[in-house]
């Protein structure tokens, strides 16, 4: 018996098997990205809130669930759809995460200059939800099923009342709420992508 | 719709060519928005719902600040869409980002904000201290007015110029030891006085500190001295000796350098100090405990360099060097000082006392060659033999001890 034989390290033992294998790692390391992502928005939520001051930290908060542009809640029938239709949905919203996520670090670092560790986090966040959702993208193109093409300019003008204070927090909470949700759906969907997940 | 802000954030929204990348509507305004108080003072604010909100009236309407329900006595009805409160003797925000008033719709659903911003104007700065080490940086630190608490976030720039000439310079790298510190790295001009002070700005005014005028030269600091040797001094169990280097930075220039020593007992928290161990880079400590381990520092004080008449700064305390004394049967004398190499007496009382005793018995007894290192091997000599007396007698005891036992079987 040659020592390569049966070597599960040899890529080239078997052939066959060695594609599926590779994609199945990649699933699974995208997965293992959307769960740590998830913990650091729970992080970034409970430290956004302490800065802003109460009621932002207090349960039972709600202020409007309003609209940010290009960016909305995962919608009430997203699980019902089929895993590929999901994850494009997916990779479209973490693909606006970013922008809004800078936006909210730049009027933090005026609201709250030293809390550092809150802009860091903020810093963070966008550049790691860019490579989650370059990562989701990997994945669709991989199995054939890509995303519908590049979205609409993530920063583009749309004119709004940017008035006070206290809907510049608001906007903050809204989208470390949305950064939240967007990638605890990720990390669910792709756990049922993911080998020995739900089909 | 309310007009778009002109305030900071509006500037900063424009700045960042956003241009508004999200949209937020409310259904009623407070006016006004994000004002800023003095502590003590009184707020009357309105809360006015939009016109065209179906059903939009301010009955049943009431406020929360910072998430607490407002006492409705405070609150009235101006008209059919807008609800007055009135606020008295404030007290300092809660956070830096502002305190949160909110109007509420009556089923407490959010239908405006406003950001309070209740705190004092900035007192002077005052204390500036700096330092530059090895003349090729400043770092300078200073005390916050009021102890620095405003309510508010408070912005402190540090400015420097040349005295004579030159523009006003801000200092950028601040927080470098300390939360109020400044480092300044580079271009800086020796053998020319600088003129430095602190301004302290926030919402509600600006104060300037004391101007310090300083040279360069006259704060200047280096590394502690490396290379920290403490070994014993042959057999004197209550002596170190302590040799090091001098800082290598500034070691061209150190022509009258100033050292410190400070040493410790192991399990002790209490240092000693050795004071003005002039321009030298060794020291042997004496009067020390035998048999014990000690833990001793060096610091470095480049005073008059380039002629600086001023008194230097210490430099950090070298890294601590480990070395114990020899053991003894006798319990060592408590004291310490530095007793320098070469046998010159230090200040010491016994050793005072010898000098005296030896410069007399040159005098008249003719005996021209005792000096302290004879001394010193006298007591060399002394603590061996008394050594050896202890074992000889150690052994003697222990052999009656075993001749009174009987033979061993």
């Amino acid at each position: 018996m040659s020592r390569r034989e049966g070597s599960l390290e040899d890529p080239q033992a078997d052939s066959s098997a060695s594609p599926l294998t590779h994609l199945e790692a990649k699933i699974q390391q995208t997965h293992s990205l959307a769960r740590l992502l998830t913990k650091y928005a729970e992080q970034l939520l409970q430290e956004y809130v302490q800065h802003q001051g109460d009621p932002f930290g207090l349960p039972g908060f709600s202020p409007p669930r309003l609209p940010v542009a290009d960016l909305s809640d995962p919608a009430p029938g997203h699980a019902d759809l089929p895993v590929h239709e999901r994850l494009r949905l997916d990779a479209a919203a973490l693909a606006a995460l970013p922008p809004l996520l800078d936006a909210v670090r730049r009027l933090q670092a005026e609201l709250n200059p030293r809390a550092l560790r809150l802009l860091r986090r903020l810093e963070d966040a966008a550049r790691q939800v860019r490579a989650l959702g370059a990562a989701v993208e990997a994945l669709l193109g991989a199995l054939g099923a890509e995303s519908r093409g590049p979205g609409p300019e993530h920063a583009a003008a749309a004119a709004t009342d940017s008035a006070g204070v206290f809907p510049a927090k608001v906007l903050g909470f809204r989208v470390c709420g949305l950064y939240l949700e967007w990638v605890s759906r990720t990390e669910v969907d792709l756990g049922q992508l993911a080998p020995g997940g739900p089909a | 719709m309310p007009p778009p802000q002109t305030g900071l954030l509006g500037q900063l929204a424009a700045t960042i060519d956003l241009c508004f990348i999200f949209s937020l509507v409310y259904t009623a305004v407070i006016s006004p928005q994000d004002p800023t108080l003095l502590i003590g003072s009184s707020l009357q604010a309105t809360c006015s719902v939009h016109g065209d909100t179906p059903g939009a009236t301010a009955e049943g309407l009431y406020w929360t600040l910072n998430g607490r329900r407002l006492p409705p006595e405070l609150s009235r009805m101006l008209n059919a869409s807008t609800m007055a409160l009135a606020l008295a003797n404030l007290n300092g925000s809660r956070q830096q980002s502002g305190d949160n008033l909110v109007c509420h719709a009556r089923d407490g659903s959010i239908l405006a904000g406003s950001c309070l911003y209740v705190g004092l104007p900035p007192e002077k700065p005052f204390n500036i201290s700096c330092w530059s080490k090895n003349m090729k940086d400043l770092t300078c630190r200073w005390t916050p007015g009021a102890h620095g608490e405003t309510f508010l976030h408070t912005n402190y720039s540090l400015k420097y110029k040349l005295r004579w000439y030159g523009q006003d310079n801000t200092c950028e790298e601040y927080h470098t030891v300390g939360p109020h510190s400044c480092h300044i790295p580079k271009d800086l001009a020796l053998f020319t006085p600088y003129e430095i002070w602190v301004e302290a700005t926030n919402r509600l005014g600006s104060a300037r500190s004391d101007v310090l005028t300083l040279d360069i030269l006259d704060v200047v600091t280096t590394d502690p001295p490396p290379d920290v040797h403490v070994s014993r001094v042959g057999g004197l169990e209550d002596q170190l000796s302590v040799r090091w280097v001098s800082p290598p930075a500034l070691k061209d220039f150190l022509f009258q350098a100033k050292y410190q020593i400070r040493y410790r007992v192991e399990d002790s928290v209490d240092w000693k100090v050795v004071d003005d161990v002039s321009n030298q880079t060794s020291c042997r400590l004496a009067g020390l405990k035998p048999g014990t381990v000690y833990f001793v520092q060096v610091r470095c004080n480049p005073f008059g360099i380039y002629g600086s008449k001023k008194a230097g700064i210490w430099s950090e305390w070298s890294h601590p060097t480990a070395a114990s004394t020899p053991r003894s049967e006798r319990p060592g004398p408590g004291g310490g000082a530095c007793e320098p190499r070469g046998g010159e007496p230090s200040s010491g009382p016994v050793r005072r006392e010898l000098k005296q005793f030896l410069g007399w018995l040159k005098k008249h007894a003719y005996c021209s060659n005792l000096s302290f290192r004879l001394y010193d091997q006298w007591r060399a000599w002394m603590q061996k033999s008394h050594k050896t007396r202890n074992q000889d007698e150690g052994i003697l005891s222990s052999g009656r001890r075993g001749a009174a036992r009987g033979p061993a079987r």
